[in-house]
């Protein structure tokens, strides 16, 4: 029984630790606000001012907004944007999902090849991904190629440059994300509910669907999102994929608009303004669901490790499923990079084009000091923006999940640079660097920057829905035990959340190291990274050499993330005593 | 636009440009190697390197040029920026705006015509190109051709038999190539604005009009890449013909086994300029680069790559390449012609074929 003295002691440190919490909600309002309100502010004044030859800026003009409106095709295009973030969002969920469920909450076999196919592809940049599905399944790729000569010689079967064939690659090219993202949630799930089930009777799929999936809501609801706002604002597959077929949505709109010359900036701000309403407008939305999100607080102090359900027969159908995502995310793509890596032009997968194989691409990459430079900006800028991401974000999540002072206004800023895409916010950073006394800009500080802007709504992600897994109840534990605020972050949040963290640093780095439309525009000669000089190189016909260094330079990131991935696989068994 | 020189009169300069097309190979006036200030070697080498920042092809021409210069002038370091031209612009003027210039030179098409509207370029008269016609280069020096581009369509000669290949502009309104055609997206003079240019310039305002419609309706796809890219789509079938690709390409890549021929369709002759950036930080060193790459040496590097020289002295290695060895008749575009009626073409390209 505490003596009365410090029963007073504890009231006292209650309240300190509140106006320590306090203070912290401030001063990361502050910070946050710093980095994602300039932008917004430079997005609105290029979307109402006109721009001179020399890219300075005219007089006030609204003509930007009244080009939107008035815009050709305007509706077609939004409904072509909408129908393609949609389908492509539920290919990714639907897909990444049930490997992720699969392979977290079963005994399937084959694991490990889903965790490698995953890994190996969030390291594989995407324009080599979307250049090897557009050879596949391209006129002369080799599924047409078989039908053809299988069947009839005068149809093409697949158009990949439609519609479909956009929503297929994108919602591919995001799934491997989804699985990383819904592993997490799906292995701290909590099995004392599921065993409860299963106890009273319930089969694996009445288990699956009134118990794990509704756990679940909160994170899938979260991430279908996330991926939706990223489909919406993408902006390879549109210009790649789409941009030949005809196929127009918003952003190859803005893409168009940007590459014209001279670039017509304003309206893609002012594009990227009615965007930002639109999005905040779902955000809020999102936010009124995620305020019952409490209710799924599912890692208690209690055991809750989760037991894997045993599938029976169906454990083949899973494999089946495994093997399938290895074949279509990994195997065949790569194999397309391959032969266009050793082919000296790009031409049909022939037994008898192996004659003029040869190994000068890969030599060129080796040999080359540009492509050293390349590769150690690119890691340095990607590890510098996760490390600062994650430990900024950490703190964010853990204010917004607790409703601490200030984290409800913490979330709502850290989600804001979602809205931009990728070369618009480049485009709102350049506007910003031009104008600041510091010389930051074509440096890879400015790089780091905008990385930092872009990919904090997905650490927070991370580190929310981290956060909320963890019930209060530790805490409050500590607190009572007379642990401090920043020991109850260290001792207890921060070990419980590391596998959230650790994701969410992989997720960055790998990420990051693959960007190439917000650095685009701000890479200078000696800030280029790999990703901006592939899209370049690729741009400017080295489509060769650029499968080459994709490729060793995808076997480079699939090392980072194995060593990552075991670090917090051991880690994260000395944190749950397994 | 209010920068460009005086001898942009349009016709004078049209007849002056086909003219010089078609003579500059026979009167290929061989003009005596002089020796390079000592000066300007000195300055650059002081400077220690120069920064490019180029929308050629880095492993057909870049590396090989940076390799036989830096051989030459040891201590001088070439860095390269890899870009499609209009990134080169964005990125130039961005610089220009910092107050901190860091490409020194730049080349391409049309590259130098945004950048000096902006009055980023710096007028520097070449010596090496004394002897190019004068077509070729500008009085005062703000820009200099380094490479002749013919912009022709090409087919994949595994899908598109000889006899099947189109010959005329009316061949490609054939509905056997629906869908099956492309080009790239670049707004430029051996782009589809270029190619619409020369039809109306060939078969006048109404009909040429009523042609492009017609040809609107073949669903050509737009490629967001240079030619180069478009020909390398050709080479692997994805589609069997392309429009306005450079010719030297295709022979580059036909000569290392690839299937593919270009066709003398009604081709376009224009050129690639270097320039040199107002404030660049190594000014000496872009003077002595330009001057290499306009050099007899310089422009052999181009030859052996499988470009078109730009100086009459050096001849391209495959002969056809150029206008009478080929025995075509191209249209002659020089940017600057093509800049007058950008507007234009640009617009018909947005409205019919995007």
């Amino acid at each position: 029984m505490p003596a009365p003295d410090s029963a007073l002691q504890l009231k006292t440190r209650r309240v300190g630790t509140k106006a320590r919490a306090a203070f912290l909600g401030v001063v990361l309002i502050g910070l946050v606000g710093v980095l994602v309100i300039p932008p917004i502010l430079t997005l609105l004044r290029t979307s109402l001012f006109e721009v001179t030859p020399g890219l300075n800026r005219g007089p006030f003009t609204l003509q930007f907004y009244v080009q939107l409106v008035t815009g050709r095709n305007l509706g077609a295009m939004a409904v072509n944007s909408v129908i393609f973030a949609s389908c492509a969002t539920m290919v990714s969920l639907l897909f990444g999902g049930l490997l992720a469920w699969l392979v977290e909450r079963t005994d399937v076999p084959l694991k490990g090849l889903a965790y490698m196919t995953t890994i190996i592809s969030l390291g594989t940049p995407y324009i080599l991904y979307v250049t090897a599905w557009l050879f596949l399944f391209g006129r002369a790729g080799p599924f047409n190629d078989l039908y053809r000569l299988a069947i009839d010689p005068t149809v093409t079967l697949i158009n990949v440059n439609s519609l479909g064939g956009m929503i297929a690659i994108e919602g591919f090219l995001w799934s491997p994300l989804v699985f990383l993202m819904l592993s997490s949630s799906f292995r701290a799930a909590n099995a004392e509910m599921e065993e409860a089930a299963r106890v009273a009777g319930a089969s694996v799929l009445e288990t699956v669907w009134r118990i794990s999936l509704r756990l679940a809501t909160p994170a899938i609801l979260a991430l279908a999102l996330f991926v939706f706002i990223r489909n919406l604002e993408a902006f390879e597959v549109p210009a790649l994929v789409g941009m030949p077929g005809r196929v127009d949505v918003l952003t190859t709109e803005i893409y168009r608009n940007i590459k014209s010359m001279p670039p017509q900036l304003g309206y893609a701000s002012a594009f990227s303004v009615v965007m930002l309403v639109i999005v905040a407008i779902l955000l809020s939305f999102y936010s009124r669901i995620s305020k019952r999100a409490e209710r799924f607080a599912s890692i208690t102090g209690k055991g809750y490790r989760p037991r894997p359900f045993r599938l029976g027969r169906a454990r083949w159908a899973g494999a089946i499923v495994i093997a399938f995502n290895f074949i279509i995310v990994l195997a065949l793509p790569l194999a397309a990079v391959l032969w266009m890596a050793i082919m000296p032009f790009v031409r049909p997968i022939r037994w008898t084009g192996l004659k003029l194989a040869t190994l000068k691409n890969f030599a060129e990459v080796l040999s080359s000091p540009y492509y050293i430079g390349l590769a150690t900006n690119t890691l340095l800028v990607a590890a510098g923006t996760a490390t600062v991401a994650m430990m900024l974000t950490v703190v964010a999540g853990w204010l917004a999940a607790r409703r601490r002072v200030g984290g409800i206004v913490v979330d709502q800023m850290i989600t804001v640079p979602l809205v931009f895409p990728g070369l618009v916010l480049g485009v709102a950073l350049l506007e910003l660097a031009l104008q600041l006394p510091v010389p930051i800009y074509g440096t890879l500080w400015l790089i780091g920057l905008a990385f930092l802007i872009r990919y904090m709504p997905y650490g927070m992600r991370y580190a929310y829905t981290g956060v909320l897994q963890i019930h209060p109840e530790l805490e409050q534990a500590a607190g009572v035990s007379g642990a401090s605020l920043s020991e109850t972050l260290r001792l207890i949040v921060g070990p419980l959340l590391w596998p959230a963290i650790a994701s969410g640093w992989l997720f960055i780095f790998l990420i990051a190291a693959k960007e190439v439309s917000l650095p685009l525009l701000l890479s200078g000669p000696n800030s280029q990274t790999i990703a901006v000089a592939m899209f370049d190189l690729w741009s400017n016909g080295q489509g060769g050499e650029v499968s080459a260094l994709g490729l060793i330079w995808a076997a480079l990131m699939t090392l980072f993330a194995s060593a990552l991935y075991v670090v917090l696989r051991r880690q994260s068994a000395t944190t749950f005593g397994h | 636009m209010g920068h460009n020189p005086g001898w942009l009169r349009t016709r004078r300069c049209r007849y002056l440009l086909a003219l010089a097309a078609l003579s500059f190979i026979a009167s290929a006036a061989f003009a005596p190697a002089r020796a390079l200030d000592p000066k300007l070697i000195d300055a650059a080498r002081k400077e220690g390197g120069v920064t490019w920042y180029t929308t050629l092809v880095v492993g057909q021409i870049v590396r090989p040029m940076i390799q036989a210069f830096e051989a030459k002038y040891p201590g001088i370091k070439v860095s390269y920026v890899p870009a499609p031209w209009q990134e080169t612009v964005l990125r130039l003027t961005n610089e220009a705006r910092a107050g901190a210039v860091k490409g020194d030179l730049f080349d391409g098409g049309i590259t130098f015509f945004p950048l000096n509207a902006a009055g980023l370029v710096a007028p520097y008269v070449v010596e090496s190109a004394a002897a190019y016609p004068t077509d070729f280069k500008d009085p005062t020096g703000l820009w200099t051709a380094n490479i002749i581009q013919v912009a022709t369509p090409s087919v994949n000669t595994d899908q598109v038999a000889e006899k099947d290949a189109p010959k005329t502009l009316e061949d490609l309104l054939d509905p056997k190539w629906r869908g099956k055609m492309a080009w790239t997206d670049s707004p430029s003079v051996s782009g589809a604005p270029g190619i619409i240019g020369n039809v109306l310039m060939t078969m006048g305002q109404d009909k040429g009009m009523a042609y492009l419609e017609k040809l609107a309706t073949q669903k050509i796809a737009n490629i967001p890449a240079i030619q180069r890219v478009v020909l390398d789509q050709n080479i692997s079938g994805q589609y069997p013909l392309v429009l306005a690709i450079y010719n030297y390409h295709a022979v580059i890549s036909a000569a290392q086994g690839a299937p593919v021929r270009w066709l003398p369709l009604a081709p376009i002759l224009t050129f690639g300029v270097i320039g040199i950036m107002k404030d660049a930080p190594h000014p000496n060193a872009a003077r002595l680069f330009t001057e290499f790459n306009m050099s007899d040496e310089g422009q052999r590097i181009y030859a052996k790559a499988g470009y078109i020289p730009a100086s009459p002295a050096v001849p391209a290695t495959e002969a056809t390449l150029k206008p009478d060895a080929g025995h075509y008749t191209p249209r002659v575009m020089s940017p600057l012609l093509f800049q007058e009626h950008e507007a234009e073409w640009v617009g018909i390209y947005k409205r019919l074929f995007q």
